[in-house]
Formats: structure tokens, sequence, C-alpha cells
């Protein structure tokens, strides 16, 4: 097959191209060590009570480290706040925070503001990703997957002190 | 006294089609899709402007009680805008415009003109039952129908009956060619109908995802024959489906360009062998990319995303290659009007034609929905993008932009054949053109910049405790271009029923379709078996680990958007 001279060296740009796209990519990944939600482990949706979901919050693991446990429903993040409280805990500055997180019903998504934290979250499955809060302020978890028609209200607040 | 004839008595297989008019059994046929197409584009698209508003902090505050017409629900409009615009326009458009190209190119009729008209009274009634379930309020699931939510059963036999529909298309097609091939063996088949062909075989192998969806896991669940489902087995089949899905949107869209627009600017498509590499590799590399949709998703490895970020690469060449196939066509184009230096060829071009000038706008849009979407495709960027309102931004650009403003290009010749009267307008038509250029420019901006600053797609921001102040002026820049687009809409509206009721002058302007393809494009690129093989190969290794890991859990119930119990 015929292809002009100038059109072969367009697809050699374009290959180049998207090879240093890809190199890009896996620097990212060993090199900067960014991840992606990955199989961590199931539930079962409905028997939440008999894991370690049952108590949803706040722990801490030491060192300025935290486990946070979150349980997404329709329509709010439980971040074991009590009744009524708003979802919103407090960390100190500097904290490494890993969120356990996993749905009680349907999709949901769970993205912080100005993090790299962007998990699905489906009933079922355990969503698990690390997040470190430098700066002092307030931060939102949102709800980016529609969940029903409350989906809207579904925010949470973290406030890191400083 | 006759002489008798030395060849056998053949039926006439080639018929004679008019260049300035339709046969009658075209007019109806082509007709009936391409109409019922655009009115699900006006009806969807009608929803879009009104969600812009909604979204818009100034627009809330100064119009508190402002409402989108006949759905209060927003949610409700949006799966009518999703489901209206991404499945039926498109569907029943390729549909119309591929049975067109199909019986020109090959000068013959259809296979099965029967068989037609049952598959398009199959896709009539699924988008009669669809437009019930969502109308009534029992089926506000969104186009992506994520469970476990549940949506009304008409819903899902809806969708069921536009898919099967679309598939007797499939068949159709395929036995018109074959029948086509059976008399011109050794012959080129013309591009159009190469694409054709590819376009409908990658349609059939990809919507098996999502058939096996719908009637093995949501269909059962609405009935209350099944108990629980899976929502991450649920998205790994959609999205096997998802990403083919805009790439049988894109592939009509580049027939116009690579086989109608070179004849529309006068001039010549500058490489057919490439453009048929291209659309192969549109077809084999669509399938093993749809990870990139579960990015995100806790149930699939990190491996296999890489793997179909890599995919997503490869199936991007295939549009660079159009890039420059196109350009160097519209290139020879300008130069032909009269420009001299290294690029005003660019601004040399036909934009006063509206159905070049649509197909031209749709490429401009189409440069940033491609970069938007190779940024989105590489998976360590994607966590800053995924699920916000970027994502919407990006494919605003693609298919509202690159696909649909083609798609309307051709409406712009094909309407006056269907009515034999040409378009009323061209002045209407050109002023539709460029608002909608500007529209999705500055809606595709505003929702891109919005998401960045953390603004969630889908979400009905009028109602929400919290909206990032950073993304104000986008969301209400993105409402300005609510405005726009809404008149833009209302030309189209007015062209189309000027052109249908009230057009006088006859048609001038015939369909540029190739009877005969290039003798010089290698025949083995028509070795169908062969390409279908690969593509089952690839999907195989790219889906089934992804398949194997989601297995597993069944043991979610079915909810309703309204209530936080379970359905019993």
């Amino acid at each position: 097959m015929y292809i002009d001279r100038l059109e072969r060296y367009w697809i050699y740009a374009v290959a180049g191209t998207l090879g240093v796209f890809s190199a890009a990519l896996l620097a990212s990944v060993f090199i900067f060590g960014v991840t992606l939600p990955s199989p961590v482990g199931r539930v079962d949706p409905m028997q939440l009570d008999s894991t370690e979901f049952a108590t949803p919050g706040l722990r801490s693991m030491g060192d300025n480290q935290y486990t946070l446990h979150v349980v997404a429903k329709m329509w709010q993040f439980d971040l074991g706040q009590a009744k009524g409280k708003p979802a919103e805990i407090h960390i100190p500055k500097g904290a490494e925070v890993t969120f356990v997180v996993t749905s009680k019903d349907v999709t949901h998504g769970f993205y912080i503001e100005h993090h790299d934290m962007n998990m699905m979250l489906l009933p079922g499955q355990i969503a698990r990703e690390k997040a470190t809060f430098k700066k002092p302020g307030t931060y939102h978890i949102i709800c980016h997957e529609y969940c029903g028609s409350g989906h809207q209200n579904m925010i949470a607040t973290i406030i890191v002190d400083a | 006294m006759q002489v008798a004839s030395p060849l056998p008595q053949r039926q006439p297989s080639s018929l004679a089609f008019p260049k300035l008019a339709m046969l009658m059994e075209e007019r109806t046929l082509v007709g009936a899709h391409v109409l019922t197409g655009m009115l699900a584009l006006l009806l969807g698209s009608l929803m879009g402007p009104f969600q812009t508003f909604r979204r818009s902090p100034f627009v809330k505050e100064a119009f508190p009680d402002l409402q989108i017409p006949f759905f209060s629900f927003y949610y409700q409009a949006l799966t009518i805008h999703g489901v209206m615009n991404a499945l039926f326009f498109t569907t029943f458009f390729i549909v119309g415009f591929t049975y067109f190209i199909t019986q020109r190119s090959l000068e013959r009729p259809l296979w099965n003109r029967t068989l037609a008209w049952v598959s398009y009274a199959m896709m009539f009634v699924g988008l009669a039952l669809v437009l019930f379930a969502i109308g009534s309020g029992q089926a506000s699931v969104l186009y992506t129908f994520y469970p476990s939510l549940v949506a009304h059963p008409t819903f899902y036999i809806g969708l069921v009956l536009l898919v099967v529909g679309s598939w007797l298309v499939g068949a159709n097609v395929f036995m018109t060619y074959a029948a086509w091939r059976k008399e011109h063996p050794g012959e080129r088949v013309p591009l159009a109908v190469f694409a054709a062909i590819a376009n409908f075989i990658m349609w059939i192998v990809a919507t098996f995802g999502v058939a096996v969806e719908v009637l093995f896991m949501l269909l059962p669940l609405s009935l209350g024959w099944l108990k629980t489902t899976d929502p991450q087995m649920g998205r790994v089949l959609f999205w096997f489906f998802g990403h083919p899905l805009v790439y049988f949107w894109l592939i009509p869209a580049y027939i116009s360009w690579y086989t109608m627009l070179p004849k529309q600017v006068g001039s010549k498509l500058f490489s057919d062998g490439l453009a048929r590499v291209a659309f192969l590799m549109l077809v084999i590399f669509s399938v093993p990319v749809g990870v990139h949709h579960l990015f995100s998703d806790p149930g699939v490895s990190s491996v296999m995303k890489g793997i179909h970020t890599v995919f997503t690469f490869v199936v991007a060449v295939p549009s660079f290659l159009t890039a420059f196939n196109i350009g160097a066509t519209l290139e020879r184009a300008g130069r032909q009007r009269g420009a001299r230096r290294a690029l005003d060829w660019l601004w040399h071009q036909d934009f006063g034609n509206p159905v070049v000038a649509a197909q031209l706008a749709g490429m401009i849009l189409f440069i940033a929905g491609g970069f938007s979407g190779i940024i989105q495709a590489s998976l360590t960027l994607n966590i800053a993008l995924h699920n916000t309102s970027w994502v919407p931004g990006h494919f605003h650009m693609t298919l509202a932009g690159a696909v649909t403003l083609t798609y309307i290009g051709i409406a712009y010749w094909i309407v006056p054949l269907i009515r034999n009267r040409a378009l009323w307008s061209k002045k209407v038509a050109l002023a539709q053109i460029y608002t909608w250029l500007v529209g999705m420019l500055i809606f595709g901006h505003g929702m891109g910049a919005a998401g960045i600053a953390g603004v969630p797609r889908r979400t009905d921001l009028s109602n929400a405790p919290y909206v990032n102040p950073d993304a104000a002026f986008f969301l209400n820049t993105s409402a300005i271009s609510g405005v726009i687009l809404l008149i833009s809409l209302v030309l189209l509206l007015v062209n189309l029923v000027g052109t249908l009721f009230f057009s006088k002058e006859p048609v001038t302007e015939g369909a540029p379709v190739d009877t005969v393809g290039p003798a010089g494009s290698p025949l083995w690129l028509e070795r169908w078996g062969l390409w279908v093989g690969i593509i089952l190969v690839l999907a195989a290794v790219a889906w089934l680990p992804v398949v194997a890991d989601a297995l597993g859990t069944f043991a979610s119930p079915g909810y309703t958007p309204f209530v936080p119990n379970p359905l019993k």
C-alpha cells in the first residue's frame, strides 16, 4: 500500500508522542507512586454489621497515621458521627489517612477536593486508598456518582487543624 | 421478432438512483429513521441548556424557581438527555444513513426491505417504551443505568428492542454486501460501505456485553425474578459495550469526512488505503479499552487498567491518521480556493456552505475532544478528573461536537432529499452551526475547568449544600453557553420544520456517494473473518481477566432512586 512520505513521518511522530505519554504514565506509577483503587477485599453489603464497617470512624494508628472507615449510603457518608450531627472529622496537620470505604446500598463515589482521591464505591467491594493532608483547611468528600434523588446532598467534611 | 439473449436471465439487482431525488422506498425507509433520530435529538437536547441553568450559581440566585420543561426532577431530565441523545438519536440516525449509503454505493436495494421495517418497528416501540418509563418517573437511572438502582421493566425492554433491532439492521447490511460481493468478485467495495460494515461488526460484538447485563441482571431484577445483583459486574459489562459505542457514533461521521466531504469541498481524499486502515484500527481496538471508564473501580486490578490505557493510546492512532488524511484533503481544497502560504488553507475553506461548515465545526470541536480524551485515558491523571464535570465537557466536544455537528451537516442534505425540497434556509443553517460551535466551545471549557476545580458531574447543584466557589465562574459561563445552544436548537428545529413543510424550491444538491472502490486498496483489507477473529481474541484477552475479577459477589439488592431501602 502506498503511504506518502510526509504521512509516514506523521505516523512516526504520533507513535513517538504516545510513547512519551506511556513513559510518563509508567513514571507516575513506579517513580512517583501514584496508585489506583484495586481489589483489596469484599463484603456482603447486607451484613456490614458483622464486619470492620460495623463501627465506622477514625482510628489512630500512631505516628500521625489514621484509618478512617466510611460507609456510604443513600444519601450520606457515615464517618461514625452521632445521629443528627454533621458528617465531619478533625485530623491534625500532616496526618496520613487510609480511607477504607464501602457502600451499603447503591453505587456511590468518593472524591476529596484537592487530593488524589477518587474512588467508586460499589456494594460488595471494599475501596482503600491513602491520602496525606499537609495543609490545614476544610476539605470536602463529595459523592460523584449519581445515587438517587438525594445525591447532591451527599457531602462530608474533613477539617485539618493547624 | 425478439432475439433470445445469450446470457441466462437474472433478477435485475442493480438500481439506477436519481441524483437529485430519492426513490419512494428510500424516502420512506431512510426518512423514517433519520427523522425519528432528529426528533430524539431535539427532545434530548432541549433538556441540556436547562441543566446548565440549574447548575449555575448566578441563575440559582436570579431565578430560584426555574424548572426544566416537562421534567421537574433534575435526574429525570438528565436521563432523557442522555438516553435520547446517546442511544436513540445516534442509533436511528446511523441506521438511516447506513441504509442510504449502502443502497446508493452498491446500487442495489437492501437485502430484505420487510426486515428493515421490522427492525424499525422494534426500535420505535423501544423508543416509546423507554419514553414511557422515564416520562412516568419510573426510570430516573441515567443513560448508564448502573445497578443496583433499578428502573421499571419497560425501560430495559425498550433498550433490548433497540439493540436487537439494530442487530437485524446489521444482518440486513451484511447480506446486502454479500449479495453485491457475489456479483462483483475481485472488486473493492466503496469505502463508505467498507466502514459501515466494519461499524456494525463492532456494534454487534460490543452490544453483547450490555445485552448480557440487561437480559440476565437488570431485567430479571426489575421484574422481581432475581433478588440480588452485582454493581461491579454491571459496570464491567456496561463498559465492555460503552466504549465501542462511542466509535459506533464516530464512524458514520468519519464516513462523511472521508467519502463525502472531499467531493463537497471539490477535492479528493488524500489516501484511501490509510482511510481503510484507520477504520479497521478503530473497530479492532475499540473493544480492549473500556476499562479506562473503570479506573476508579475497586474491583478491577491495576494491571488491567494499565493494559487498557495502552490500548486506548493505540485507538487514538486512527484519529491521528484521520487528522492527517482529512487535513491533507482540506489543504488541497484550500489551495484550489487560492491559499498560497503554509497554513492559510485553514481559512480558505467553504465556511458558507452549511453541509461543509457543519463538518468543519465538528472537527474544530473534535480537536479539543480528542486531546481531553487522551488526558482522561491516562490512568493516573484520571484520578483528578474521573466523574467530575470535565468528563461531560470532554464528550460534548466529541459526541455533541464532532459527531452531532457532522450528523446535522448530513441532515442538511439528506432531509431535503427525503422531502424532495431544498433546505429551507442556508442562512439559518449557518447561524445554527456557528452558534452550536461557539456554545459547545464555551460549554466544554466551562465544564472542563469546573471539573478541575472539583465539581462532580451529573449532580443537581442547585440543591447541593456546597459548591466549590472556585468553580462558580465556569458554571456561569456554562449557563451562558446553554443560552447560545438553546438558540441553536431552535434554529435547527425551525429549519427542519421549514424544509419539511414550507420549502418551495427544488433540491439542487445531490448526495456525493461513491459507487466504486479505488483499485489501489489491497483486497486483503476485506477479509472480514480475519478481523472478527482478531476482535474476539483481543476482547477475550482484555476482558476475561476483568470479568473473572468481578465475579463472585452477587449480594446487592435493588433500590429505586427515591427510597433508601431495598426493594422487596
